[in-house]
């Protein structure tokens, strides 16, 4: 189960990015993800809206899209502006 | 609602370390290995062997990793080269930064092979560069044939698939040909030793191995 801290640093990721552009909010973080990565796609969403959930950061989302191999990358950030 | 590019890894600061981790190895000659295997699969029997196999004064440390214990690192302190326990606390695999911390006083300068025993578990060590030259999955002929496709990421990954326990093929329906299909159908060019800690077996093939990759990172 090491979904928890993968989730744990796209968290981390979503802050820094969402800060650089104040004062708009994320909504929703894009993230691609590929068969090899050893990462489950449904444990990792079960993780992410745990730790989300309670925080200023709700409701963000988590979309998953299919990556190459074993990639595990950062693909785009929905912001919603004030 | 905007949508902006994000780029990046998602495990951006453990693959930092690691860089950093590969860059001094690289810089000292460190030839250093991710041993990666299920719990019970004969990481630790090997590292055994293949520490007594050497001559006293050998350029060769070990970290080993555990959830709980220093027990790993007592049963192959006793063959006296250096050895570190990892004790994770929980987590289920080691990260770059763990490693880095463990190798905080020791000099590279004066290691030429350096094992990195993982937590046992095939599926979570997959995702944690830590700075290692190559990453080796073990596996044991008391698991599945079909381990390889049911743990695709780490086979991807692995230079080498050592199939351990060899000596008890005749007691198990294990088919090695059928496993190493399977690895192969996941990473064609996956390197296979088999061999058994036991009777020793294709050892030499192993030595062999170990040796051959010293003597190109050196």
């Amino acid at each position: 189960m090491h979904e928890m801290g993968i989730a744990s640093s796209i968290l981390e990721a979503v802050r820094t990015e969402t800060a650089m552009h104040t004062p708009a909010r994320a909504r929703k973080v894009g993230v691609r993800l590929g068969e090899m990565a050893g990462i489950d796609a449904n444990s990792l969403s079960f993780c992410f809206d745990a730790l989300v959930k309670g925080t200023d950061l709700e409701p963000l989302e988590l979309a998953i899209e299919p990556g190459s191999t074993d990639q595990l990358e950062f693909a785009w950030l929905e912001l919603e502006e004030p | 609602m905007t949508r902006v590019p994000m780029e990046g890894k998602v495990l951006n600061e453990n693959e930092q370390v690691a860089a950093e981790l590969r860059a001094e190895f690289a810089r000292h000659g460190v030839f250093a290995v991710n041993l990666i295997s299920s719990p019970g699969s004969g990481k630790t029997a090997l590292l055994e062997r293949t520490l007594e196999s050497f001559a006293p004064g050998r350029r060769v440390a070990v970290l080993t990793g555990d959830i709980q214990t220093d027990a790993d690192a007592a049963r192959l302190a006793k063959y006296g080269f250096p050895v570190r326990q990892i004790t994770t606390a929980g987590a289920c695999h080691l990260d770059a930064r763990m490693v880095r911390r463990a190798l905080e006083g020791w000099d590279l300068a004066t290691i030429d092979l350096l094992f990195i025993e993982n937590v046992g578990n095939l599926v979570c060590p997959t995702s944690y560069d830590l700075g290692e030259a190559k990453k080796i999955v073990l596996l044991s002929v008391t698991e599945g044939e079909e381990k390889p496709l049911k743990y695709p990421g780490i086979f991807y990954k692995s230079e080498l698939m050592v199939l351990t326990k060899t000596d008890l093929l005749p007691y198990v329906p294990f088919r090695p040909e059928v496993a190493i299909a399977n690895a192969r159908s996941i990473r064609p060019d996956i390197e296979v030793i088999q061999l058994s800690c036991q009777t020793k077996v294709g050892f030499g093939r192993w030595m062999e191995w170990v040796e051959a990759q010293v003597l190109s990172h050196a």
